[in-house]
């Protein structure tokens, strides 16, 4: 016999957030605010599979559909690499798809990861920032998310619920204009966003239907209607092009990102610059630059050195993919040195670095006048980064700031037990 | 009304529903997977691209995982293909279809989408399926709240790679990862999974799984439209032999996938709302009306198996027999009565 | 100082291992006179198909730094020889890995030798073989192509007789000395040495000059730029349009086909069809794993010659005796369609069919039973 039918849902009117009415406040995680901007976005279908720290997005999912406030097919997968596959096919039929993992999860779908950007299809993704096994552990760190940065997703990390829902509607913007299609993942860092709650605006539908489009794949769109053949076996005599397509789509998407955030500060009165944030930076001798929830902090450990006269200032990555060259040339072409604070580790890389650093440094080499910079590892695993140990850093930075160029030449590890 | 979004696509969409062509006159003429793919002279998984295409029609979406119908059927730039074809990973056939399915359902559940059902079939090799493959076509079984069909093309090989063995190819095979040596006559030693029967046997809610034969051209199409007819997850496992990969004129392509069935070595059977119904040859076979014809006839056919000797053939034939007078269920279910 | 480059077009996993053979006795025979060499199959050519064109390249030096330049290379396309290892390759070349139909001597030096294993006439070959436009050799192996699969290797001694023949037409590459010990070494068979010697003594060159052969155009295809190619890895479907094959409007079925990949340079043998005979029963339509098959007007079926690669199974599953027929396709020229001939004048198509079908030679496609390929190396020996 077929199972009992379940009471067709019933839209949510004007109870719980979100309804057609104004927006609301609401004290929720990160990961619900995310989970509320899938609901605002009209999201057609939604992967899970369990992981912690992110798969408290899919809990809240589940339960906004379950109380009919959300309508979405929501399929948990068998493993992480189905539950990608299973989004990246419903994209090119023309659904709005969000999916998530952390960690080791984000690895074993790390096939899927590399095709959906060559599709050129808009997936939009949470990280919830993780260790990678092993050993096993469930604290923060952005090696998981930074694993593709090379392979054409867009990559950015939020600080705030606020941020992680804003950002979450914006990425669906970005990444389904048809000048872009590219995927884009949103870094959530383990337990200080997934995990805590703080006070968010909700905006109402009205507002965002009047910033988000519908996903149209246009020409793409495979349909019967369509009838196309989407990505053959290619040899010698096609891949560059297609590389190069890849590569000029995601130069594009800079304007394309530009325009969104002057749409949503427009429209929603928030969203601040895009591809940074800079804080305190103005007449600033030394920077600090880093990305997620370290940001907290180091604006903590800004404002008491600023209350000791000391001239520095911090300037936080949003977007890494992109990669901000110009902006960041810009926010530091004044200070004498950086420091900046990895939350992950490039083992063997130039100067035993972190990311964040690496790559900053080859975006300040070609200015005239450029700083010192210093990197920094901290808070691997979800260890805990103090003020003080940004105090810590800051004063590394001054003596490097001083001092001659090759006290810039290694990679301080921050907290760590001797 | 609105329907909610554990609502089976049957009960709003419904299916195609596909009559089963009744002779060779029957079969619509139209192609949906042409000439122009780039696979080895008598390919039988080509021929059974044709005949699926053919039989699904032209309100119909493709996904092939990678292997030889991805890389030799469509190379970049060209393609065989008339319908909406796409390539997914070599593991990804189950979640293909089910990604594709759902999409569908969504769209046309919330109004995004006109409605219609359309017929949405993942293809996967035997490497795709039978091995990288098994758990997501496994967990795409499950989902009965989809129209989607997995179709299993078997050479017995990862024959686009420069035939490896898999877990699909038969005993002793010669392949490039188990050649018969100087000191190992047999590096293959595994027996054949039994693939089609186990992903009936362990999904009670899929509504059909059939296995078919290139050889017998009609019956696999009808398989097919029966499949897609019914709706839900549904599964074929089709037997294509592979002249490349077996070594055999391609002239013989045909006969050997008689052959196949004759010996007994590949059964033809259907299974429908859990009734398991053998068809064809097999069916005489199981009944009794046809006597198995020696393995010999078959495996000496084919230069995988030159350097057998008779206690290998022995061997297989040995196995075969079990599979008629031992299982549960003849050729299908390997159990046996206490 | 020299280099010296050997191409081997050959027909996929049917000659993979007599090329091997051939481009690994150039380069241990080089390595006897003091030479160095390399060995090396068209990288895109792999997974290979049966019967689908594929190449192999020997190529020798007397330093490692004239070696060099062919090192990273997958197509050098300046070779004193190429060996054809079966003449219906001299019709030309499509690779399932490119577009466009290239000349068997395309990549052949001016004044180098296109050495090809066949028994029909040099005349005969340069009416299929496009014309260079510049001068060179055309020699000659006598024997009728040697095909094999994948796990059984026909030894027909096809492999040292062209080995031999390499020795007469390119004395600078290899030596007759060079091959004949390597083939001791490589084979320990002595009338392997034999049959290698043999084909040196045998072996006829006959200069082409730049005007001969066929002066068909071969198609070809120019690969468009980045901004010319879809996005998103996507490529238009096959039109689900058909025509008919008078094009005029009185019925029967031509599926759309993909036009720029053909196949028929697959092809080593064709089907020819007797419309006297055919019951109109469908079975070689709907067996054709190639759709070759175009309907007729009046319901015949029509193998489409741009189309089909020539397997066979047509004939193998036709229920009427010589209804079809495979013939080697040396004995065609062009792809023209039979229905319209045996439509336009049946006797005459009678006769031109009992002709094609008299003058075969026995089908040698690959593996049927064990020991097969001894007995048919007897025979054609004997």
């Amino acid at each position: 016999m077929s199972p009992p039918k379940t009471a067709t849902a019933k839209k949510a009117e004007t109870e719980g957030p979100g309804g057609p009415s104004a927006g609301s406040e609401e004290l929720i995680s990160g990961s619900e605010a995310i989970a509320h901007a899938c609901r605002l976005a009209d999201v057609d279908v939604i992967t899970a599979y369990p992981i912690r720290p992110y798969d408290t997005v899919m809990q809240y999912v589940s339960q906004m559909i379950s109380n009919g406030q959300f309508d979405c097919d929501y399929i948990v997968a068998e493993s992480e690499h189905s539950q990608f596959e299973i989004v990246k096919h419903a994209s090119t039929v023309g659904a709005r798809v969000f999916v998530g993992s952390s960690g080791v999860g984000w690895l074993y779908a790390f096939e899927a990861l590399a095709v959906t950007a060559g599709l050129r299809l808009p997936m939009v993704a949470m990280v919830g920032n993780r260790a990678l096994d092993d050993p096993g552990a469930f604290g923060v760190e952005h090696n998981d998310a930074l694993a593709v940065r090379d392979l054409g997703w867009m990559l950015c990390w939020v600080a705030t619920a606020q941020e992680a829902l804003d950002t979450a509607l914006i990425a669906y913007r970005v990444a389904e204009d048809q000048r872009v299609f590219l995927p884009c993942a949103i870094s959530c860092d383990g337990a200080f966003l997934t995990h805590s709650q703080s006070i968010v605006n909700v905006p109402s539908q009205e507002a965002v239907n009047s910033f988000l489009p519908p996903y149209e794949r246009g020409d793409k769109l495979l349909h019967p209607d369509n009838p196309i053949t989407i990505a053959p076996q290619a040899n010698e005599d096609w891949v560059m092009e297609i590389r190069r397509q890849s590569d000029a789509a995601m130069r594009r998407a800079r304007k394309v990102l530009i325009e969104a955030y002057e749409d949503l500060n427009a429209k929603f009165g928030r969203g601040g610059e895009p591809f940074i944030e800079r804080y305190m930076m103005e007449d600033a001798e030394v920077a600090l630059v880093g990305m997620g929830t370290l940001a907290m902090p180091v604006k903590v450990a800004v404002r008491k050195m600023r209350e000791q006269g000391r001239k520095v200032g911090f300037v936080r990555v949003r977007w890494f993919r992109p990669f901000p060259s110009e902006e960041l040339q810009q926010a530091l072409s004044e200070v004498q040195a950086v420091g900046v604070i990895d939350r992950d580790y490039g083992f063997g890389s130039a100067f035993h670095s972190g990311v964040l650093a690496n790559d900053l440094r080859s975006a300040l080499y070609p200015m005239e006048r450029r700083p010192k910079i210093v990197s920094f590892v901290a808070g691997l695993g979800g260890r805990e980064v103090s003020a003080a140990n940004v105090i810590e850093i800051t004063d590394k930075v001054f003596d490097a700031a001083g001092g001659d160029a090759t006290s810039d030449q290694d990679t301080y590890w921050i907290g760590v037990r001797e | 009304m609105q329907k909610s979004n554990v609502e089976p696509i049957t009960d709003f969409i419904g299916t195609q529903v596909l009559e089963p062509w009744k002779g060779i006159k029957k079969v619509a003429q139209q192609e949906y997977f042409t000439s122009g793919h780039r696979t080895c002279q008598g390919c039988e998984s080509a021929q059974i691209m044709k005949l699926m295409a053919k039989a699904a029609g032209p309100r119909s979406i493709i996904l092939g995982s990678t292997g030889c119908m991805y890389v030799a059927n469509t190379t970049y730039y060209s393609t065989p293909w008339v319908i909406p074809w796409m390539h997914t990973q070599l593991g990804s056939s189950g979640s293909a279809a089910t990604g594709t399915a759902a999409g569908l359902r969504a769209l046309m559940r919330k109004g995004k989408m006109s409605k219609e059902p359309i017929n949405v079939i993942a293809f996967c090799g035997d490497g795709g399926g039978a091995d990288m493959g098994l758990s997501a076509i496994s967990a795409a079984l499950q989902h009965t709240e989809y129209n989607l069909l997995i179709l299993m093309y078997d050479n017995e090989s990862y024959a686009n790679t420069d035939i490896q063995v898999s877990g699909s190819s038969p005993y002793g095979a010669n392949t490039t990862f188990s050649t018969p040596g100087k000191v190992q006559r047999i590096m293959h030693r595994r027996w054949k999974k039994n693939t089609a029967a186990m992903l009936a046997a362990g999904h009670p809610e899929c509504k059909y799984v059939a296995t078919i034969c290139t050889s017998s051209p009609i019956e696999a199409m009808n398989k097919v439209r029966r499949a897609l007819s019914i709706g839900g997850p549904t599964f074929i496992h089709s037997l294509d032999p592979c002249p490349k990969g077996w070594d055999y004129d391609p002239m013989y392509s045909h006969e050997l996938g008689e052959l196949a069935i004759e010996t007994g070595i590949w059964p033809l059977y259907e299974v429908e709302e859990n009734t398991v119904k053998l068809y064809g040859k097999s069916r005489q076979i199981a009944k009794g009306l046809r006597k198995r014809k020696p393995v010999r006839e078959y495996l000496e056919r084919q230069g995988r198996f030159a350097h057998f000797i008779d206690e290998d053939f022995d061997y297989f034939q040995a196995k075969t027999d079990e599979m008629w007078e031992k299982w549960l269920v003849p050729g299908v279910i390997p159990f046996s009565n206490p | 100082m020299s280099t010296g480059s050997v191409e081997v077009v050959y027909r996929g996993i049917f000659q993979k291992t007599l090329a091997k053979n051939i481009c690994r006795g150039v380069v241990f025979a080089a390595k006897k006179a003091g030479k160095i060499g390399i060995a090396f199959g068209r990288y895109s050519d792999s997974p290979e198909r049966n019967g689908i064109p594929a190449k192999q390249f020997a190529v020798v030096s007397d330093t490692e730094e004239e070696l060099e330049e062919y090192l990273s290379r997958y197509e050098p396309d300046n070779n004193d020889v190429t060996i054809a290892a079966d003449d219906t390759l001299c019709k030309g070349v499509e690779s399932w890995a490119w577009y466009g139909l290239q000349p068997i001597n395309k990549l052949l030096a001016d004044g180098g030798t296109l050495l090809v294993t066949s028994t029909q006439s040099p005349n005969r070959l340069l009416s299929f073989i496009h014309r260079k436009g510049t001068p060179y050799n055309l020699a000659l192996v006598r024997s009728p192509a040697s095909f094999s699969g994948l796990w059984v290797y026909k030894d027909d001694h096809t492999d040292v007789r062209l080995l031999g023949a390499l020795a007469k037409v390119a004395p600078h590459i290899v030596s007759l000395e060079a091959i004949l010990e390597t083939i001791k070494e490589q084979w320990k068979d002595d009338s392997k040495v034999q049959s290698a010697k043999k084909a040196y003594g045998a072996t006829e060159s006959h200069p082409v000059s730049a005007e001969q052969g066929n002066e068909e155009i071969p198609y070809e295809f120019e690969l468009p730029g980045w901004k010319d190619m879809e996005e998103g890895l996507v490529i238009r479907g096959i039109s689900a349009e058909a025509q008919s094959i008078t094009g005029r409007d009185d019925g029967g079925y031509v599926p759309t086909r993909n036009t720029t990949f053909k196949k028929f340079s697959t092809r080593s043998m064709r089907p020819v069809i007797n419309f006297d005979t055919c019951t109109k029963c469908t079975v070689c339509w709907l067996n054709c794993p190639d759709t070759c098959f175009d309907v007729t007007p009046d319901g015949f079926y029509d193998a489409n010659m741009d189309a089909c690669c020539g397997c066979g199974v047509c004939e193998a599953v036709c229920p009427v005796a010589d209804c079809i027929t495979m013939v080697n396709e040396e004995a065609f020229d062009g792809n023209d369609g039979q229905w319209e001939a045996w439509n336009k004048d049946k006797e005459a198509y009678a006769g031109w069919l009992a002709e094609k079908i008299a003058n075969r030679p026995p089908r040698a496609h690959g593996f049927h039973h064990v020991g097969q390929y001894a007995e048919e190396v007897k025979n054609e020996s004997a």
